[in-house]
């Protein structure tokens, strides 16, 4: 239930950002996730659901965007995705485990689609 | 009519400045910092209590449970300065709780500060407290397939312990499973096998908290 977590921390986030910026009803929450965070999305969604109940995202979409994990070699240069981690700190091509890892650990709020209320009457 | 506002925030970004701030602090004043996480019953308070009878730095400890201070008791009687954080139903620490912690301790006095997570495999993984090492500790009872459960922890830990080796022989455990599959999420762990209360395998960690301690200071 780490996805309930995770949502706390975002909803706090957003409360604290919609402090400053004034956006007004939230139609969709864009989030990039990383695929090392093991986040199910329907787990994910849910738990948004219900936590957004009586705050300003109240009815908002969470749209998930999962980020594959990638892994790099520094010692020959090879490049491999992974669904999920298993054999993330070793190459498979050379057996190094000076490895990094380029994506997979993303928890970022990308973007938000809001209600325009720019529109001017005539 | 809707428009999209670009946001690039990160979800831990209000908590990961208090990281940030304990991060500075402790490098100023030359404090390791670990942040202690395995499930309920791995023998967390466990290590600790047998880690502080004969550690030779000054250290202190940073409790966090669901709720009681039974741990922090269990501490206290080592004489060690202990605080204990309640969650109150929250299953992991947060940086900003540490930060409000770490006011009540005689931090001028200090080498090093144990922060013992709540115990659970999975959230504590996430938030950055802003220590220096993640220790995962695991137990010979929960069976070897934890780290490829729960990649997450293993994948950041800088050390990952073993406990209740003294009971592999009542336990169908299979040892080269469990450090293989460390070994292929996290290559840069060090590996230890301890039973805290008999002192096995104590030395090794203590030469790694030293290793760690003369780095943080060089």
């Amino acid at each position: 239930m780490h996805e309930l977590s995770l949502i706390e921390a975002l909803i706090e986030e957003l409360e604290k950002q919609n402090e400053l910026n004034k956006w007004g009803k939230v139609l969709k929450v864009n989030l990039k996730v990383g695929a090392m965070r093991q986040v199910i999305p329907e787990v994910m969604t849910f738990a948004f659901e219900v936590s957004t109940e009586g705050t300003f995202l109240d009815g908002a979409k969470l749209e998930l965007d999962i980020v594959p994990i990638k892994w790099r070699c520094k010692a020959c240069g090879n490049e491999w995705d992974e669904e999920r981690a298993t054999n993330g700190g070793l190459c498979e091509k050379c057996g190094s485990i000076d490895v990094e890892l380029l994506s997979g650990m993303e928890l970022e709020i990308e973007s938000l689609e809001v209600e325009d209320t720019d529109v001017t009457e005539s | 009519m809707s428009r999209k506002v670009s946001v690039r925030k990160s979800v831990f970004a209000a908590d990961e400045q208090y990281a940030f701030k304990i991060r500075e602090m402790f490098k100023d004043k030359g404090i390791l910092m670990l942040n202690i996480i395995g499930s309920p019953g791995a023998g967390k308070t466990t290590l600790l209590e047998a880690t502080l009878k004969s550690l030779p730095f000054k250290a202190a400890v940073i409790e966090g449970d669901v709720a009681t201070s039974r741990d922090a008791e269990r501490i206290s009687k080592t004489g060690t300065p202990v605080i204990q954080i309640n969650t109150q139903g929250g299953c992991h620490l947060e940086a900003h709780l540490v930060w409000k912690a770490l006011q009540d301790l005689p931090m001028e006095e200090l080498d090093i500060i144990f922060v013992e997570n709540v115990g659970n495999l999975v959230c504590p993984a996430e938030f950055d407290l802003g220590e220096d090492y993640k220790v995962a500790v695991c137990s010979v009872p929960e069976g070897p397939d934890k780290p490829l459960k729960y990649p997450h922890l293993f994948f950041r830990a800088g050390v990952v312990l073993l406990t209740k080796v003294d009971f592999l022989e009542h336990f169908n455990f299979d040892k080269e499973l469990f450090w293989g599959d460390v070994k292929k999420l996290n290559p840069h762990a060090a590996q230890l096998e301890v039973a805290s209360p008999v002192g096995k395998g104590m030395d090794a960690w203590f030469e790694i908290l030293e290793k760690w301690l003369v780095e943080k200071r060089r």
